[in-house]
């Protein structure tokens, strides 16, 4: 008996065996666009194919027949802009789907491997991975609205059109202190600052490690300021290349402390009636918050040196294969508002999120972003680096 | 000669043909077959899939290409800069915690276990069955309540009930890392070891030690040389029950040990595929599973040298109870104390929390219902309804029912046909290996369970779809694991039920599929209800196990706490929890109800 259950197990496990080994070898993607592609694009009007002229009724009269358009979104505020658009076009439901935007990369990864095109419109954050990992294997496409060309400068439609800038900014809170308690990054590895400085989780949020690599790409001007601050030149810790890693390192030997979220970052510094507030980076956009939440008394330190933060975008496009291209394409013109800001921009229409539509007045109470002493995340620097900088966060952790 | 040698291979083919045919040898073998697709598989897909590069590997090195071989995932994690970080300190935690989780879990369960069965504490019976109840409520629901009450200033904001009272920040170690970590795990884990010694306790002979006592031994010493003993197989099963499911936990360490940078094996794993670098997770998954198997291989042994006490003799049997004495209400106030820390606190604290509109604020005018109930067009949590309104979170309701009902009803429903082939075939090898096979899956701590899902189930595989982001997936990992606990209330059942009644049916000619439909199935269901009862509470309150393979499509109301809890909105996660806790005491309470009436 022993012998025909070994034979048996055996069997099966050869079975199994058989039936794993096709999935091993994950199918690569080829170079250039598969004859499927093309042909999509070619009905879809994307790509080389796009058209020069936004016919806003004839897309809409497209889209209705297609009936739907679903839209992975990093953030829940597509709950707030599917709804007006269905008001404004009736007849094409809006399916929203509130996916993070690692996950969400997952998800398109496997869905177009699976051949399971569910997703339309892609709005995202970290742009060095959408660029590397789904615009470069043809598995998301480009779309800006004919319309807007003219009103968005090149760097913003290329190669994936910008839905907003984000920025990340220090703040502090603004009841217990009358001034910004600091003026430079370095002051922040300082021991009075120790365990009081709060920085939201890079392992967790991509955008700051963008932050991260915006701080290394500029340590020159990192050094430069140290310089300013301690009149003397930096001294790097062996082993550490230069000195953006050691501004990590030593804020880290300080005892950073490393917060889930960036809403928990503005609540832990702008809570009112503090002894000993810490300070911290955060959204630049949390200061809306403000208007919610009496107890929250923050602001952004507008003169740090060298920067006051760093500005990522979040990019937006359309799937391969995507199902409802027409509904898609004019869902993406709603979603970059008008003039005035717009129903579709609204939600994004707030202090600390920045258009890059160049015929909008900013927000009220907004200065814009020119006039913020801003970095700006490189995807390609983040491409190249962005893992390296995790890995040398991670190794010093104590 | 021939002749002979054709006529034995006919013999031997009947043979076989015969045995083949016996419906338990069916059953066992197509049991067998589905663990090998439920447990075997997925473990060699995910050996194999941390050898290989995968589409996000890029980011790390530019020679990857993805879907061919490597072992840089395996250096990366076992020797570079942060195999401290990411690998060692991280193992030293999870064990140590697993480890304090047993110690004080094994404790507290024993001595309640103690004090129930086999002393004169009043109200013995009410007690034993709250006892239960912290296993009832999801673990990090404990730990969302510390920090309710001991959250200190280092993460800033609102700060904890204990130090908005009393204006005195808690020191580190007692808010967040290792300490609040065990103690939160060992307040939900004793009711483990709580069942099972009372099993074990209240079935010894007190004759036994009685008879210890007319030889003239002390108190203790019959304590230590008769009770203990006795024991023992019990209080080494509840220890591996509590050291892998600690081992696999999820949830509080990561509330409770972010804060302070304490990382564990779980939380590294999650890290590790969020950040969409799966192969390091998968390695550490492995690493879980290694140790969880040879604690358990060690366990195993000690039990099986310890396994001859027959103490349910066919003699008369009687168990007298140990007067406490004057220590009798001290005694009852520490229990009921128990208790109430366990029990009822959290849940005050929890639906607290939920009423307070300004977090950290406990003052009464801060009272609002607003997260239960609100319209959602308020300034709160980005504008989001109150959760009853809130049809995200109705939908994560369905979901987790959904899911509860369907692995519960499924798990069970297997359950039975593995009670059925072990005890059919009881004492041969194929029916020993089924029982044995079938305890595989607890082996795998939580979130490497899930893990292994992940892996297998990411691309198509054959004839079988990728089913990552389906229903079905989520369904599926959640049977595997519960199986060991139907399996286990399936034989149990079966135990009870005498071949007589299945044989008589078959000598007045009944199919097989008739006795297992008329007789096996209605006499077998009320003790598998006990495995459908406890799957559908386990998978309820389901986090570790489920947190890598939701999709927004398949989001529970576990996860949906936790993803709250994660962007800062408190009160909406504790409100989340404390409907979970609402829908598991209803759905016990609806299934004991259906449990009576199905009794034939």
């Amino acid at each position: 008996m022993k012998k025909i259950i070994f034979i048996l197990l055996s069997l099966c496990f050869l079975f199994s065996i058989i039936l794993i080994a096709p999935a091993i070898g994950q199918k690569e993607v080829a170079e250039g666009l598969s004859p499927e592609t093309v042909a999509w694009l070619k009905s879809a009007a994307l790509g080389d194919y796009a058209s020069e002229t936004f016919d806003e009724a004839a897309l809409y009269e497209a889209a209705k027949t297609e009936g739907e358009v679903s839209v992975y979104s990093y953030s829940s505020r597509v709950f707030k802009f599917g709804p007006t658009f269905e008001e404004k076009y009736p007849g094409i439901k809006v399916k929203g789907f509130d996916i993070d935007s690692p996950e969400m990369v997952t998800k398109v990864l496997a869905e177009q491997n699976a051949k399971n095109y569910m997703a339309d419109v892609i709005f995202i954050k970290d742009p060095s991975v959408v660029v590397h990992e789904l615009l470069s294997r043809g598995l998301v496409f480009n779309y800006v609205p004919p319309d807007l060309k003219g009103l968005i400068q090149k760097d913003y439609r290329e190669p994936l059109l910008v839905h907003h800038t984000s920025v990340d900014a220090l703040i502090y809170n603004n009841e217990k202190l009358s001034a910004p308690p600091i003026d430079s990054l370095w002051d922040l590895t300082k021991d009075e600052w120790r365990s009081r400085f709060l920085f939201p989780d890079p392992q967790k949020m991509s955008e700051f490690v963008e932050v991260l690599a915006a701080i290394i790409e500029n340590s020159a001007g990192m050094a430069a300021d140290y310089k300013r601050v301690f009149g003397k030149d930096i001294v790097l810790s062996p082993g550490v290349e230069n000195a953006g890693y050691e501004w990590i390192l030593r804020t880290l030997n300080n005892d950073l402390v490393i917060m889930a979220s960036t809403n928990d970052v503005s609540n832990a510094i702008g809570l009112s009636d503090q002894a000993n507030p810490p300070v911290g980076m955060t959204a630049f956009s949390r200061l809306r918050d403000k208007g919610k939440n009496p107890n929250l008394k923050f602001d952004v330190m507008y003169n740090i040196k060298p920067v006051i933060g760093v500005g990522t975008k979040v990019v937006i496009c359309i799937a391969n294969q995507a199902k409802h291209p027409n509904a898609a394409k004019l869902m993406i013109h709603w979603m970059m508002g008008d003039e005035k800001g717009g129903n579709g921009y609204a939600p994004y229409y707030v202090l600390g999120n920045f258009t890059v539509r160049n015929d909008v007045t900013p927000v009220k109470g907004s200065r814009s972003m020119e006039d913020l002493n801003l970095w700006f995340a490189d995807p390609e620097f983040v491409w190249d680096e962005g893992q390296k900088i995790l890995e040398f966060w991670v190794a010093n952790l104590k | 000669m021939v002749q002979g040698e054709k006529e034995d291979i006919r013999i031997k083919f009947s043979r076989l043909r015969n045995y083949i045919r016996q419906p338990h040898i069916i059953i066992s073998l197509v049991l067998l077959l589905l663990l090998l697709f439920i447990v075997l598989i997925p473990f060699i897909k995910m050996v194999k899939d941390s050898f290989i590069w995968h589409f996000g590997d890029t980011r790390l090195s530019r020679s990857a290409r993805p879907g061919s071989f490597t072992i840089f995932h395996w250096r990366r994690i076992l020797a570079s800069q942060i195999t401290r970080n990411v690998l060692l300190r991280p193992l030293l935690n999870s064990l140590s915690t697993a480890l304090g989780v047993s110690f004080f879990a094994l404790i507290i369960g024993a001595l309640l276990a103690w004090l129930l069965t086999r002393t004169d504490l009043p109200f013995r019976r009410l007690l034993a069955t709250l006892a239960v109840l912290p296993y009832v409520i999801p673990s990090y629901i404990h730990a969302l309540a510390w920090l309710t009450l001991f959250k200190n200033d280092r993460i800033g904001g609102a700060v904890g009930i204990f130090q908005y009272f009393f204006n005195l920040s808690p020191p580190n170690w007692l808010s967040y890392g290792y300490f609040p970590i065990v103690l939160t795990l060992s307040i939900h884990y004793f009711p483990y070891t709580f069942l099972l010694l009372s099993a074990s306790l209240s079935s010894i002979d007190s004759r036994l030690e009685e008879s210890g006592e007319i030889l003239g031994a002390t108190r203790s010493y019959i304590l230590r040389r008769i009770t203990f003993p006795l024991v023992i197989p019990a209080l080494l099963s509840s220890f591996i029950l509590t050291f892998s499911r600690a081992l696999g936990i999820f949830g509080t360490p990561y509330f409770l040990g972010s804060p302070v940078r304490f990382f564990t094996l779980s939380t590294q794993i999650y890290s590790s595929i969020t950040n969409r670098i799966p192969a390091a997770g998968y390695i550490l998954a492995l690493m879980l599973v290694a140790i969880s198997s040879t604690v358990i291989y060690i366990n195993q042994r000690i039990i099986g040298r310890r396994k001859g006490f027959v103490t349910i003799a066919g003699k008369g049997f009687r168990a007298s109870l140990t007067p406490l004495g004057r220590l009798k209400y001290p005694a009852l106030f520490l229990v009921v104390a128990l208790l109430i820390i366990s029990v009822l606190l959290p849940l005050v604290l929890l639906v607290w929390q939920t009423l307070t509109l300004y977090p950290g604020d406990y003052s009464l005018d801060n009272l609002s219902l607003l997260f239960w109930i609100g319209r959602g067009n308020t300034e709160f949590a980005e504008g989001e309804a109150g959760i009853l309104r809130n049809p995200a979170i109705i939908k994560a309701a369905w979901n987790s029912i959904k899911l509860a009902l369907t692995a519960a009803v499924l798990s069970g429903f297997i359950g039975i046909f593995i009670g059925y082939a072990v005890v059919k075939g009881r004492n041969t090898k194929l029916a020993n290996s089924v029982e044995q096979i079938f305890f595989l899956p607890y082996l795998v701590p939580g979130i490497a369970f899930g893990a292994l899902y992940l892996s297998l189930f990411t691309h198509r595989i054959g004839p079988i779809p990728a089913l990552y982001g389906t229903f079905f997936l989520v369904a599926l990992v959640c049977i595997a694991k519960n199986l060991p606990f139907t399996g286990r209330a399936g034989i149990t059942a079966m135990l009870q039920i005498g071949n007589e009644l299945e044989e008589a049916s078959e000598i007045a000619g009944a199919r097989w599929s008739t006795r297992f439909r008329r007789i096996i199935l209605p006499l077998s269901i009320r003790g598998a209800l006990a495995g459908f009862i406890l799957v559908f509470i386990t998978v309820m309150r389901e986090l570790s196990l489920i947190i890598l393979l939701v999709t927004p499509k398949t989001r529970t109301l576990t996860t949906m706490t936790f993803r709250y809890q994660e962007q800062g909105y408190t009160q909406f996660s504790s409100a989340i929890s404390v409907l979970i806790v609402l829908i598991v005491v209803v759905g016990e309470l609806i299934s004991r109800k259906m449990g009576k009436k199905s009794i034939i």
